[in-house]
């Protein structure tokens, strides 16, 4: 395996009061499963499409689209989660760890942040705990999911990697509202 | 804004999805004359009304489908899909 490189350049960003924080977790395994709906794969994996359920092995299922889940693991877990998914029949796995960058973006303030750069309704009963869903977040087409910690909303927010440190810049740009600081040598404008 | 309804993703801005135009029949091309095929691919109603058309779900579930709208008027509704 490579060395994991992340394309985001800085270390979380957060308000000094801590309402929102913005962080890299581009170092997760990520496995895209395509199957279809007559598979064994899909019947194993089962969780829904727009809904998530972490699995007693620790790897975060989520349902991406219709008959596409993403797994997240640990970032050294790609190879064997990739192994577990079973690949009779009309399904494809592919790892995409290294090609995509993910976020965190979490706290009180977490949903105010996102509703200024993403056009999807954030409201607890149109996107809950768990939810997944895809849309544009400062004009990048990302996969979010909404996973919640210590009861304060919390978003981890995948895209393609070579919008990573953008994304990230932006987030944290939209975050300087709520007292976030712009670290040096990140700037959007 | 537009709102058109996705099947799979709900109601989404139009700026999230690729609108495909006028839903039009493909002939069967081994039988097809060079004028059917000249109309299937290059001419459209493009009434002032309903018109049955697809859209792709491009920041969503990257999966086409078919609506109703309204040129006049930009109402929308669902449409079986074909
Ligand atoms: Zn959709």
């Amino acid at each position: 395996m490579p060395d994991f490189k992340s394309p985001i350049a800085h270390g979380p960003v957060s308000a000094p009061d801590g309402v929102v924080r913005v962080e890299d977790e581009t170092a997760t395994a990520k496995i895209v499963v395509r199957a279809g709906s007559d598979s064994s794969a899909a019947a194993d994996l089962s969780v829904p499409f727009g809904q998530s359920r972490l699995r007693a092995d620790g790897t975060l299922v989520c349902g991406t689209r219709p008959d596409e889940w993403t797994l997240f693991a640990a970032v050294d877990r790609a190879a064997e989660v990739a192994a577990s998914v079973d690949t009779e029949g009309f399904v494809s796995v592919v790892d995409i760890t290294h090609g995509r960058a993910m976020m965190r973006v979490s706290g009180p303030k977490a949903t105010a942040v996102l509703a200024k750069v993403c056009n999807i309704d954030l409201a607890d009963d149109m996107t809950p705990d768990g939810a997944v869903f895809s849309g544009s977040v400062a004009n990048v087409t990302c996969d979010l999911l909404r996973s919640d910690r210590a009861g304060d909303p919390s978003y981890l927010i995948s895209c393609e990697r070579s919008f990573g440190n953008y994304l990230f810049a932006a987030l944290v740009d939209a975050s300087t509202e709520f007292g976030a600081g712009l670290p040096a040598g990140l700037s959007i404008h | 804004m537009i709102v058109v309804n996705c099947p799979n993703c709900g109601p989404r801005n139009s700026s999230d999805l690729r609108p495909c135009g006028e839903l039009t029949p493909r002939p069967d091309p081994s039988t097809a004359s060079l004028s059917e095929w000249r109309t299937y691919l290059y001419l459209r109603e493009n009434p002032a009304g309903w018109v049955t058309e697809t859209w792709y779900c491009r920041n969503g579930c990257r999966r086409y489908f078919t609506i109703q709208r309204n040129t006049a008027t930009n109402e929308i509704r669902d449409s079986e899909a074909p």
